[in-house]
């Protein structure tokens, strides 16, 4: 084996002309299929990755029967709040956890009425965590203290048209399935630039949260941040045994809607890279079966040294994946570069940043990222194709009489 | 010329499993291009027909201080006496039909679960609403004088585990800018099969709408279907007045217009990526022939042929080569596009706001998007070819007749 795959290699230098020009075929579509996957992730990142910032490096502690019900707000009580906050703290990768009041409600004022929800924090706590806290851009951060106040985003203040100390009607279902109405003055407004995630939610201090929907010492949920972005799943199932009875979740199961949309769009432009290797890969075969077919009488010469027909066709398949090889190595490269030099620049699409709004959670510009998702797929892909496309021209090269082929031209 | 063409026609037929996989790789390319541009047209497409027919209709009427994203129920913000402006523009011909639609922003709770939905109240009778009425799922449509009777989307239903005659709460905001709250009965599920839109939208009878919301005979704007989407500037210019403001539907869907816009700028990179690995099997393959013919290319041009002469014949192939891959690719590509025009790619609920994309996409091809796409296929082609049939013609006789 060792021998036949030094004859594989050497004949692939021997024709340095040839192979240079398969491997760079190979090597470019390889490298615009990367540059493909990263911008389709780029943009979905660009879409969603904002949540991340947002949402990322969080995990959230829930009553058994809140995750069935996900979508509507369900207001479940936690057995023990403190004792949870206690086992999670006990975990290194755990920094700060916090109790939390989470309900669906509705602002309004003169100028019309929003579905928000209403997060009720404990913001000593919360505060040297929140992003919120970093990004006031008016007024001031809750204190446990505040009664009567809440914090809004700065979407939802330019659409009611809402100052500092401005009034408007906070309304929220309780624990009784009552709405309860409360009147509340605008402490603070925060500025994330994500008009229309600011819209949605609203916060009040825990107190005051406990008091209007009569959850006396109560939280529904646990609001952990941890030290690391990334850890997410680890300390997911690592505290999941600590605490039966309860949920807990990265924000990636608690906002699935987020998840979804990235998988359908997915769906579609997977359907789109599958065609996109196919035309990839009908070039590479087309390439070496030239290769292949060139060399005819070389087989035919082998042949009639008496190398036996399947050591031939070994030959040539090896041949087929080593230059398979050395084209998914550069490339991987040449991928790798394009993407990291785009990755830098950014694809500016500012001048549509009029669409924030609809684009959830879009910034101004559109960085690809490494594409290396894919990248064992479409590696394989090529490799595959490569050894194949070998494997019938030599096979038929190789059945052929050796008198004749060493006469083809 | 016609020698030219046939000298590669012939250099072509030399070869056929090669040159068929060559313009087999163009029609491929050409054919995703449309599939990706009829995609996105379609889904584009389909959003603003959905947002005519469920929101905005071809044209409004609404009161000239209304904001649409602010709900105000306001009297100042609504449209008094709706009957009398509908009774005037029923007498316009080029009108469908008319009517008017109270909007408030509400909870809906059920039990420990709530949910933000938007609260609209229709007239069960107006055939502009008969979308609603088709898309019944389960229980009955509304009736003009229904009191406790509301209509619920599918995902809404699904989510709350609702069933028609279920009581659930709903509180909407009223005109004096507080709040009120009733019981409501679940009458019907209806779905428009848009997601987006059903799992926000809870429908009440018109009248039954402006006393929850204290809203009395006003109205948060006008509706209107005409018969010819095309006529929406002309009405709209003929019925404008002081009192309130007209808006069409281009202007409604600025918002798709300028979304189809951006995916449209992203998606010509990608173009350009398809093209950019077409190009690459065309350039190679050609390179690879160029080196293979050589001896040939000598023998040639000792015989006088010149370079410019040689290089023609490289790029008359691929000429050929991409007229055959771009017939293929409209052939694979309208094939691939009529099968998603008509059994679509379900998406599901795509979890975006403000714009009402369909559970379904389905591709529609524009004659532009097809000619164009064709066009830059061709175009590349042959521009890829342009490499090797230069290093063909750079071939120095002497040294080619001894290559082997």
């Amino acid at each position: 084996m060792r021998l036949y795959l030094r004859l594989a290699w050497r004949n692939l230098w021997r024709h340095t002309r040839r192979t240079v020009i398969i491997v760079v075929a190979m090597a470019l579509s390889l490298a615009l299929m990367m540059l493909y996957d990263g911008l389709v992730d780029g943009f979905s990142q660009a879409i969603y990755g904002n949540a991340v910032r947002v949402l990322g490096g969080n995990i959230q502690v829930h009553a058994a029967g809140y995750r069935a019900k996900v979508d509507s707000n369900p207001m479940i009580p936690l057995p023990d709040a403190e004792a949870v906050v206690q086992q999670a703290l006990e975990s290194d990768a755990v920094w700060v956890a916090a109790r939390r009041i989470r309900t669906g409600g509705l602002l309004s004022n003169r100028e019309g009425a929003f579905p928000v929800t209403i997060v009720g924090i404990d913001p000593e706590v919360e505060a040297p965590v929140s992003l919120i806290a970093e990004h006031i851009s008016a007024g001031r951060f809750l204190m446990a203290s505040d009664t009567d106040s809440v914090l809004v985003g700065k979407g939802l203040a330019e659409a009611m048209e809402l100052q500092v100390g401005d009034r408007l009607t906070l309304v929220g279902s309780d624990l009784h399935k009552q709405n309860r109405q409360r009147t509340a003055t605008v402490i603070g407004i925060y500025d994330l630039g994500l008009p229309s995630s600011e819209k949605s939610i609203a916060y009040i201090s825990l107190a005051e949260a406990q008091a209007l929907f009569d959850l006396t010492n109560q939280a529904t949920e646990i609001q952990i941040t941890l030290r690391q972005l990334g850890t997410e799943d680890d300390t997911v199932s690592a505290l999941t045994p600590r605490l039966p009875g309860y949920e807990v979740e990265s924000w990636e199961q608690n906002y699935p809607e987020l998840g979804n949309a990235l998988g359908s769009k997915n769906a579609v432009m997977s359907i789109f890279s599958v065609i996109l290797v196919v035309i990839a890969g009908i070039g590479i075969l087309n390439l070496l079966l030239m290769a292949v077919y060139e060399r005819t009488r070389e087989i035919g010469l082998l042949g009639a040294l008496g190398v036996k027909p399947r050591q031939i066709a070994l030959i040539f398949i090896l041949e087929g994946s080593l230059i398979g090889l050395v084209g998914v190595a550069l490339g991987i490269l040449v991928g790798l570069v394009l993407n990291g030099s785009l990755g830098r620049v950014g694809l500016d699409y500012s001048q549509f940043a009029g669409m924030t709004e609809y684009m959830a959670l879009i910034s101004g510009k559109v960085y690809p990222t490494a594409g290396t998702g894919n990248l064992l797929g479409r590696g394989l892909t090529v490799l595959i194709i490569s050894t194949l496309a070998a494997f019938v021209p030599a096979i038929e090269a190789a059945r052929r009489e050796p008198a004749e082929a060493l006469h083809y031209v | 010329m016609i020698q030219t063409l046939k000298m590669a026609w012939r250099n072509l037929g030399r070869n056929r499993r090669r040159s068929l996989l060559s313009s087999l790789a163009v029609s491929f390319g050409a054919a995703l291009l449309l599939l990706m541009a009829a995609v996105l047209r379609g889904e584009m497409r389909g959003a603003i027909q959905n947002t005519i027919r469920l929101q905005s209709g071809h044209l409004q009427i609404r009161a000239l201080s209304y904001d649409e994203n602010k709900v105000s129920l306001a009297w100042e913000d609504l449209i008094a006496g709706p009957d009398a402006v509908i009774q005037q523009l029923s007498a316009i011909p080029q009108v469908k039909t008319a009517t008017p639609r109270l909007i408030a922003s509400g909870i809906l709770t059920l039990g420990d679960q709530s949910r933000g939905v938007q609260v609209v109240g229709i007239d069960p009778d107006s055939p502009a609403n008969q979308v609603f009425r088709s898309g019944i799922l389960a229980g009955s449509f509304l009736d003009a004088g229904d009191r406790e009777g509301i209509l619920v989307g599918r995902p809404l239903a699904e989510n709350f585990g609702l069933q028609p005659g279920d009581q659930v709460s709903v509180l909407v905001n009223t005109s004096d800018g507080t709040v009120d709250e009733q019981l409501f009965a679940v009458r019907g599920v209806y779905s428009t099969n848009t997601s987006a839109y059903d799992e926000g939208t809870v429908f009440m009878p018109l009248a039954k709408a402006q006393t929850f919301s204290r809203a009395q005979d006003h109205a948060s704007s006008i509706f209107i279907l005409l018969r010819e989407q095309e006529q929406a500037e002309a009405v709209a210019a003929a019925i404008q007045s002081q009192a309130y403001q007209v808006l069409t539907w281009q202007s409604m869907n600025e918002l798709i217009v300028q979304t189809e816009e951006f995916a449209g700028a992203y998606m010509v990179i990608l173009y350009f990526i398809v093209l950019g690995i077409t190009a690459t099997v065309v350039t190679n393959t050609l390179v690879m022939a160029v080196f293979e013919r050589t001896r040939e290319i000598g023998i040639l041009s000792a015989l006088g042929m010149k370079g410019r002469q040689i290089m023609a014949g490289f790029l008359a192939e691929a000429g050929l080569l991409a007229t055959g891959g771009v017939i293929g690719g409209l052939l694979l590509g309208g094939l691939a596009v009529a099968y998603f025009a008509r059994y679509g790619f379900y998406i599901g609920d795509f979890g975006m706001t403000g714009i009402l994309l369909g559970d379904t996409i389905y591709a529609y091809l524009t004659a532009q998007d097809a000619l164009s796409l064709s066009a830059a296929t061709y175009i590349i082609t042959l521009a890829a070819a342009f490499y090797p049939a230069s290093l063909a013609a750079r071939l120095e006789p002497a040294e080619a007749l001894h290559a082997h």
